[in-house]
């Protein structure tokens, strides 16, 4: 019995590359950059060729923009889809591709596009979660072009990757009252899962601050660097 | 560059010049010029300068003009004193004689200007030769620049541009018919097909790629229409620009019937190839994803963009997102690793993730000291208990323009995701939802 298993699962690897469990390790990776991380991945990185779902929220951006920026350093591209448009140009670096599309659809479309290229390592589209259809021809594009696919989306169950992560506390530098002033980091805890897997970590990352041009009383107008 | 320069002191030049013979001397030159002075130039580049004069002089001759001159030399200075000034009806100057050649003949031979002439004169400089054997900084502090192009025309240094380059038309192509009104799309795709390969091929000729190509319509209304097809980057691909034709009649509405199509090239550019280093893993794909972002730009507008910061107050306005065409530097550049000398991993940090505008909230607060602060908020019919907030930070300004006020509270949920809320403090006192933290 255990045999013709073995022999079945041989066969359907054989015609069926794609649909080989990630534990196995048969494809490659992109690495995220950061070790805790990778270390709780099947592949050790984010599987090419393959579709991975991002829950939203708790730090996904900003792990997956650092996956991203280290795609770069390591030679490679990285493409970012903010299908919300919600990137704040202040936080964001040149080095990753960025699309602003102005549909969901739209979205998809420059997915495929940049993934059928081949010339990307990481691609990631925040905002517009495939369904149905969209993940067969995302995940046969992200194939084709070798590269690994990442959308931050609670939406499809047919990844092949699901990840979450949720933020549990920040460690505050608080004001002479003892209130809460500038969060300085905050603890994450990442969990991966795919058939046979399911693994977390935690780590801490920091909060970047905008530098408000802060004014003293609220109805005092800002007139700083005009002529007097 | 060598020239012949035909002289006659008999023959009109300038618009007077009989056409016959610039017909029949066009014949033997590709370029001819037809100067002042009874002077006519032949580009003789490429070709035997003694033959090619001999060939004009018959010419000449034919004509009716026997006492034409013709001088043959490697420069126009020594072509024209040659043909001007020697008794012979022909004289080739020896390719690197050209100074020593023009050297015995008066400066006048030069044409030099009336206040440099005198001058000259009066320091006892008679000769080409003698002017040339000069230094040109002595020339330059007594005579000026007048007196430096006349030295370098006397050193037979003469880079006067005789032959203006030629105007290259624009590849166009055109098919017309006058039995029938075409109606049907696809048999004017057909035919437009056909017509773009011929300019396709022409501008690969040409080494070139174009940028703009007009499509004119002749209409049975026995009017035109013209429709501008654009690149987003210059091509000379056929498969291309039937994709962007193709695109653009799918838009367009004709009032009547097509009885022609003419396609012209309005612009072009160069084959200029990106530079880059070779040993880059990323350079020998960058053509690749710059043709996909091509593509998309093409398919979907301006959708690849780089951020331009301002240091405006609020935050919503620093930001002026700048389409970049083929993708800049994060298509090419490839970081670190291509550019030589990697640099220390980037570690995630938790950003500020903007929405396009402010949402208004509900909000409850509660005091604190001498303000209120947020405890939780309704946001699309669910309320986000606030377990901790940061805050007021207040901007205000905007009274020479439009006013604002706003104080800005960090909010941290209960599921751990840290808010941006803030009230505005002037006009308005709503709450809104500004971004969040990821």
């Amino acid at each position: 019995m255990s045999t013709s298993i073995a022999a079945l699962r041989a066969l359907i690897e054989q015609r069926f590359p794609d649909a080989t469990p990630l534990t196995q390790r048969t494809t490659e990776q992109v690495e995220t950059g950061i070790s805790a991380l990778d270390g709780i991945l099947p592949n050790g990185g984010l599987p090419r060729g393959r579709f991975s779902a991002w829950a939203p929220f708790g730090a996904a951006t900003a792990i997956l923009r650092a996956a991203c920026d280290s795609a770069v350093d390591k030679g490679e591209r990285a493409a970012w889809i903010d299908s919300d448009n919600i990137v704040a140009g202040a936080f964001w670096t040149d080095t990753v591709l960025l699309v602003r599309p102005k549909s969901r659809i739209h979205a998809l479309r420059a997915a495929e596009e940049l993934l059928r290229s081949g010339g990307f390592a990481l691609l990631v589209i925040a905002g517009a979660g495939p369904q149905g259809t969209e993940v067969k021809r995302l995940t046969s594009a992200a194939h084709i072009g070798g590269a690994a696919l990442v959308a931050i989306t609670s939406g499809p169950a047919s990844a092949s990757l699901r990840l979450e992560s949720r933020l549990l506390r920040y460690r505050w530098r608080r004001t002479p009252f003892g209130d809460p002033a500038i969060a300085q980091d905050a603890t994450v805890r990442v969990r991966a899962r795919t058939p046979g897997w399911n693994r977390h970590a935690d780590f801490s990352i920091p909060v970047r601050h905008h530098e408000l041009r802060l004014s003293l009383e609220s109805e005092l107008a800002d007139r700083r660097g005009l002529p007097r | 560059m060598s020239y012949v320069c035909l002289w006659s002191p008999s023959w009109p030049t300038g618009a007077d010049f009989p056409a016959e013979l610039v017909a029949a001397v066009l014949q033997h030159s590709p370029r001819i010029s037809v100067g002042d002075g009874g002077r006519v130039w032949a580009d003789a580049r490429g070709l035997t300068l003694g033959q090619l004069a001999e060939q004009l002089l018959i010419v000449s001759h034919e004509h009716g003009y026997d006492d034409v001159h013709a001088g043959a030399a490697l420069t126009p200075i020594a072509a024209e004193v040659s043909a001007m000034q020697s008794t012979s009806p022909l004289v080739i100057v020896k390719p690197g004689n050209d100074r020593t050649f023009i050297a015995p003949y008066p400066l006048a031979v030069l044409e030099p200007q009336e206040p440099v002439a005198d001058l000259l004169d009066g320091l006892g400089i008679l000769t080409c030769g003698a002017l040339a054997a000069l230094d040109a900084e002595a020339i330059e502090v007594r005579l000026g620049y007048e007196g430096v192009r006349l030295w370098q025309r006397a050193r037979a240094d003469d880079d006067r541009w005789i032959f203006r380059a030629p105007i290259r038309a624009l590849p166009s192509a055109s098919l017309e018919w006058v039995e029938y009104g075409l109606k049907d799309p696809e048999r004017l795709l057909f035919v437009i097909n056909s017509l773009v390969g011929a300019i396709c091929t022409s501008l690969i000729e040409r080494g070139e790629r174009a940028k703009e190509i007009a499509l004119v319509f002749s209409l049975g209304n026995r009017t035109q229409r013209t429709h501008l097809v654009r690149s987003s980057r210059p091509s000379s691909e056929q498969k291309r620009w039937m994709r962007l034709i193709r695109e653009a009649l799918d838009t367009l509405t004709l009032p009547d019937a097509v009885t022609g199509v003419a396609l012209r090239v309005e612009s072009v550019t160069g084959n200029d190839g990106a530079q880059g280093d070779l040993f880059d893993r990323g350079f020998a794909s960058a053509h690749i994803v710059e043709d996909a972002i091509i593509e998309l730009t093409d398919d979907l507008g301006d959708v690849v963009v780089v951020p331009q910061n301002s240091a405006h107050p609020l935050v919503e306005e620093q930001t002026n997102w700048i389409p970049t065409m083929g993708g800049g530097r994060s298509a090419m550049g490839l970081g670190p690793a291509a550019g030589g000398g990697r640099r220390a991993a980037e570690h995630p940090s938790l950003t500020l993730q903007l929405l396009p505008t402010p949402k208004v909230v509900t909000v409850t607060t509660e005091s604190r000291r001498d303000h209120e602060v947020p405890t939780r908020y309704l946001d699309e019919n669910e309320w986000h208990d606030i377990i901790e907030a940061a805050g007021p930070d207040r901007v205000s300004g905007g009274q020479w323009s439009a006013s604002y006020a706003r104080e800005y509270f960090r909010c941290v949920r209960e599921d751990g995701t840290m808010v941006w809320l803030f009230r505005g403090a002037s006009q308005s006192s709503d709450w809104f939802l500004h971004g969040w933290w990821d």
